[in-house]
């Protein structure tokens, strides 16, 4: 009984950690860029397909986290910069901006996954590494999935840290509560809109690759993740950065419970648990 | 020390500003007056760089600054403290402060203005772990004020300092608005407050739909009947 617990808490962790990543990351381009960003599950697929196909070439997927890092954050940045942020100045109100934002990102959903598809076509990919089982108090996990976690963790404190502490990190904090205000203080909010876009682009592919140290993946993989990251969004409270790491791993153990009663269950789980926070408490856990 | 030159200001078709010319000089204190919707804070906004003249010029320290960013408007210099102070609500007291200090020439010294503004506004220094949405209203402007100096500001623009405030914090506000001159600030306000402003101001000038109606210095404006009348309600 105990062992069986404990084997469906760290499950739900590990699944936690990756969804608390991704829907930082969301909640970033949503609550500062104000960009419901449809498309985030493109940039974990991108991550993940990034991963395998360096792994293909014999790369260490702990060493692509340098390199989908990097690559996802430019790739969001410039199409802030060239998409978002022209629509953001011909945009008559906040309101007609958020609605347009999100339409743009429906589109930037078929030309990556497009792209995608035609790169790599539409197989289901894997790899092995670091397979080998683990064992935790008597359950069994493959130390990839320890190692994933870990990481996820490490990342969302990073990241964190990041916006509490530094120079860069109030700015877009500020740029979030009051984005005039902030711009009077000599910010330039263009720049750190679309610094938000890319880094909520970066933590996709982060959390893209260590989904693809876990699990098979292909190129279709974006949207079901699109979904899971808002509904784990609005749990935590729309905007909310500590919000969504706690959301995501409240998420991530009832679907590790009721992956455990009934493994088909649990997309369904999530969205019956979305419209009754919907109903219930629409602010989410830390919202205002 | 600014300049401004016969500036036009547009909201998009609608004219808000006409032939806008005015002076400041250093370590000055100039008041700028007038009703509410006369165009003040379409020309504070003008000289801090959130809107841009269609014609005409604003100088600030011999540069021309019409047209630049926000950002390099306040790297030159200057302080914009918006009405009602508008403090980072879920920010500390503290991170508040340190986000006026965001120019880089300031943020390396931001220890030592910090202690500065702690000097000025004590309170602000016993609520520095408070998010700013708990603060009082004086409480917010003070942290307004001391944001702004935390920029190490050359000119200061307030934008109705005494807006929303008790008399007794309007007085103890407006007194240290007059004493940052000695610290070789030089201070723009634009107030519809016109007995307190005159009263700390050298100089003022008179805004009435969008123009400059009249100008002079402050005792003497004080005692012209037309002000008298329309704004001191003698």
């Amino acid at each position: 009984m105990i062992v069986e617990i404990l084997d469906i808490v760290i499950a739900g962790l590990l699944l936690g950690g990756l969804y608390a990543l991704i829907a930082m990351g969301l909640s970033l381009q949503y609550g500062v860029a104000r960009v419901l960003n449809i498309s985030h599950g493109e940039f974990i697929m991108l991550g993940a397909l990034g991963a395998w196909f360096l792994f293909g070439f014999g790369v260490n997927p702990l060493v692509s986290l340098a390199i989908c890092g990097p690559v996802t954050f430019i790739i969001g940045f410039l199409l802030y910069r060239t998409v978002f942020t022209r629509l953001r100045t011909s945009s008559a109100s906040i309101g007609a901006y958020e609605g347009s934002s999100m339409l743009a990102s429906f589109g930037l959903l078929f030309i990556i996954q497009s792209i995608a598809l035609i790169a790599w076509g539409s197989g289901i990919k894997g790899y092995t590494y670091l397979a080998f089982p683990v064992n935790v108090g008597g359950a069994l996990f493959a130390a990839n999935r320890l190692v994933a976690l870990a990481f996820a963790v490490f990342l969302g404190l990073v990241f964190y840290f990041f916006l509490v502490r530094t120079r860069l990190g109030k700015a877009i904090r500020a740029a979030a509560q009051d984005p005039a205000t902030a711009g009077l203080m000599g910010v330039n909010i263009n720049q750190v809109l679309a610094l938000c876009f890319g880094l909520g682009a970066m933590m996709a592919g982060f959390a893209g690759l260590l989904i693809s140290i876990c699990y098979p993946v292909n190129t279709t993989m974006g949207l079901e993740y699109t979904i899971i990251t808002i509904i784990v969004v609005v749990l935590g409270g729309l905007g909310s950065i500590p919000g969504s790491f706690i959301g995501g791993f409240i998420l991530g153990l009832i679907g590790s419970i009721v992956t455990y009663l009934e493994p088909g269950l649990s997309l369904a789980a999530y969205y019956v648990l979305f419209m009754l926070l919907l109903l219930v408490r629409p602010t989410g856990i830390l919202g205002k | 020390m600014l300049e401004v030159s016969n500036i036009d200001v547009f909201y998009g078709k609608i004219q808000a500003l006409w032939g806008v010319s005015l002076r400041v000089d250093q370590e000055e204190i100039v008041a700028l007056i007038g009703a509410n919707g006369a165009g003040k804070t379409t020309l504070l906004n003008t000289i801090g760089g959130s809107l841009r003249p269609a014609s005409g010029n604003v100088m600030f320290l011999g540069k021309k600054i019409a047209g630049l960013a926000l950002p390099a408007i306040v790297e030159s210099g200057i302080a914009h403290i918006p009405e009602g102070g508008k403090p980072f609500p879920d920010m500390s007291v503290r991170e508040n402060l340190e986000m006026g200090a965001y120019p880089y020439r300031a943020w390396t010294r931001k220890e030592e203005t910090l202690k500065q503004v702690y000097h000025i506004f004590p309170r602000l220094r016993e609520r520095e772990r408070q998010l700013a949405r708990t603060l009082s209203g004086g409480e917010k402007q003070m942290l307004a004020m001391g944001r702004g100096l935390m920029s190490k500001p050359r000119l200061c623009l307030f934008d109705e300092p005494s807006y929303g405030l008790a008399p007794i914090i309007l007085l103890e506000l407006f007194r240290v608005i007059k004493s940052l001159r000695e610290q070789g600030l030089t201070v723009f306000l634009i107030e519809q407050n016109v007995r307190h402003s005159l009263e700390i101001a050298d100089r003022a000038y008179v805004m009435e739909n969008g123009r400059i109606t009249s100008e002079g210095k402050s005792k003497e404006l004080l005692q012209n009947d037309h002000i008298k009348k329309a704004y001191l309600g003698l």
